[in-house]
């Protein structure tokens, strides 16, 4: 059975934004689900109604078994949820603030003082427990937040852009508590917008833009739909050339597809080593010379390119931000 | 039992971190204070006159600056509010099956604890001063301005959450703060005003409570006067953390 299902989700902002559009989501338990898409594409929205933050207005979910829109209260205890803004407290200790947390979802003393020692263990919070939560830096506050979503030991943690902001060092040490959590059977759903992230920690993924899921699989299934690999070139002289270009490619029969992405021209191939050298004498038979060429495996962005036409990398904040994440 | 475990918990986590916040202690206590020093100077020459039938014009005043300061107290309740928002605290106590009444009262209450903590020092330092403390009177006082915190501090939360940007939010409780306190007579009674501004009065909850602090302070317990400030307030707690609660509940942060 599932742990997390949701079937007609929508929400709509302001009676006329669908954040989320009939989305339906079936996710197994013990593993890492990643959710992957833009800024805006209505993860976090997804997200927050599945952990009780966002009312369910029309659409269906359960998590853990449990009906979010009829016993919100009810699935609180077996979720836990890590937010963007983190939640820890600046003027308690990390200690007291994991001390609070276990408290509140009605745990003993005696236990709450076991969990917070071990969990001081698990995320190495050892060295800044008894200090004030405002003296942390971004990773160490990161990791306290984790502590503090998963004190109750919950069937389901909801992580929201867990790694954003984070150095590459504390994002690699970051998945690693991810994983170690999937390993001891927790479900983890995660939001993000970096391509690596999902490639790398998701066990199974969906992509989402604007408001609905345009694929979904494990990410070597969404790989394989692509089914070829991905050549890009720019040539020394644009404009018309690209239009000329174009179209001695698309007469290939190997060419599955050839697109402009701005100054340059995107082909998927059936193979690239062959098509490669195939492609070049083409061009320098008929005089177009190259400028810049490079061959790659598909990835998620293409896959992402695929579905929606658009590049994830040209849909965040800042464009190209999210090329780091390659 | 579990909203009232849940209220302990919180409460006591709010009470702490005022003591770690030194500064606002400080400013907290400083103003009322400074008022003492500053302001009762001026009101000296009007002992015995219209408005301070007693003897001593700190025995007008003291009532009225404290009813100021809880209302005052309660106001501010919405800058943590948000300061909470911002760092992703509240969503993180909406998300843990905490009592949300309990996430909602716990840091008011805490305010009312502190403001409790000021008043007595207050009182400490006016009485060599010649205020003339009536035990029983400031008492019933102290659970008076406990619930107008709770009403104050209830609306500004609320405010608070609706709003979500500081800007928005001090310009609407600012903008509410200064009428209300003007046609209360905190500073100065209005028995002194014309008789419409004493109209007006009778619209505002503050006014009611004002009264019935300078009733209290003379050791009057049993003046209608004092029921009906504490029927106003008691409505309107009710009435506020109704609203409040369900602001909560809907709030996005």
């Amino acid at each position: 059975m599932s742990i997390i299902s949701a079937k007609m989700l929508t929400k709509v902002y302001a009676g006329k934004i669908r954040a989320v559009d009939n989305l339906d989501l079936e996710i197994e338990a013990g593993q890492i689900f990643g959710f992957l898409g833009p800024n805006g594409a209505g993860k976090t929205t997804t997200l927050r109604m599945l952990a009780t933050l966002l009312p369910i207005e029309s659409g269906e979910a359960t998590v853990a078994g449990i009906d979010v829109r009829r016993q919100p209260a009810k699935v609180r205890q077996h979720v836990g949820y890590v937010g963007q803004l983190g939640g820890a407290d600046s003027l308690a200790t990390g200690r007291e603030d994991l001390i609070l947390q276990g408290r509140l979802y009605g745990m003993n003393t005696f236990e709450v003082k076991k969990r917070t020692e071990e969990l001081i263990d698990v995320l190495d919070l050892r060295e800044f427990a008894n200090r004030k939560g405002s003296t942390y830096s971004g990773g160490q506050r990161r990791r306290l937040e984790v502590a503090l979503g998963i004190m109750h030991r919950p069937e389901v943690l909801f992580l929201d852009e867990p790694t954003t902001g984070l150095d590459p060092q504390n994002r690699a040490n970051l998945w690693v508590q991810i994983r170690k959590l999937r390993d001891i059977g927790t479900t983890i759903f995660l939001t993000t917008h970096y391509l690596e992230e999902a490639d790398a920690l998701s066990d199974s993924l969906a992509i989402m833009d604007h408001g609905k899921i345009v694929a979904q699989g494990t990410s070597r299934e969404l790989k394989q739909q692509i089914a070829g690999d991905s050549v890009l070139f720019s040539f020394k002289n644009d404009g018309e050339i690209i239009e000329k270009a174009i179209r001695i490619f698309k007469q290939q029969p190997y060419v599955r597809e050839a697109t402009i992405e701005g100054e340059q021209v995107r082909l998927y191939v059936k193979d690239g080593a062959v098509a490669l050298p195939e492609l070049l004498r083409l061009l320098d038979k008929e005089n177009i010379a190259v400028k810049t060429m490079a061959l790659s495996e598909p990835t998620l962005d293409d896959v992402f390119l695929r579905k929606t036409g658009r590049s994830l990398r040209d849909t965040g904040p800042n464009g190209k931000g999210n090329g780091e994440s390659r | 039992m579990k909203p009232l475990r849940d209220t302990v918990l919180l409460f006591k986590r709010e009470f702490i971190h005022s003591l770690r916040n030194p500064t606002w202690l400080v400013v907290g206590l400083m103003t009322p204070l400074l008022y003492l020093a500053l302001y009762t100077p001026l009101l000296q020459k009007l002992a015995g006159g219209p408005g301070f039938p007693t003897t001593h014009v700190l025995n007008v005043f003291l009532p009225g600056m404290i009813g100021y300061m809880a209302f005052m107290n309660g106001v501010s309740e919405g800058y943590p509010t948000l300061f909470n928002l911002k760092d992703g605290q509240i969503e993180r106590f909406r998300v843990t099956p905490a009592n949300r009444v309990a996430l909602l009262i716990s840091p008011i209450l805490a305010d009312v604890a502190w403001m409790f903590v000021f008043i007595v020092i207050l009182i400490a330092v006016a009485v060599p001063f010649g205020f003339n403390a009536n035990i029983p009177g400031l008492l019933v006082t102290l659970i008076l301005l406990g619930l107008l915190v709770m009403v104050t501090g209830a609306f500004s939360v609320a405010i608070a959450l609706i709003n979500k940007e500081i800007s928005s939010f001090a310009a609407i409780v600012n903008g509410i703060s200064l009428p209300v306190l003007l046609l209360s007579g905190v500073l100065l009674p209005l028995s002194m005003a014309p008789s419409w501004m004493r109209v007006v009065a009778h619209f505002n909850p503050l006014y009611y409570v004002v009264e019935a602090n300078r009733l209290l302070a003379a050791g009057d317990i049993w003046n209608s006067t004092v029921g009906l400030a504490f029927l106003v307030t008691v409505g309107l707690a009710v009435g506020t953390f109704w609203w409040a609660t369900r602001v909560f509940r809907k709030a996005v942060a």
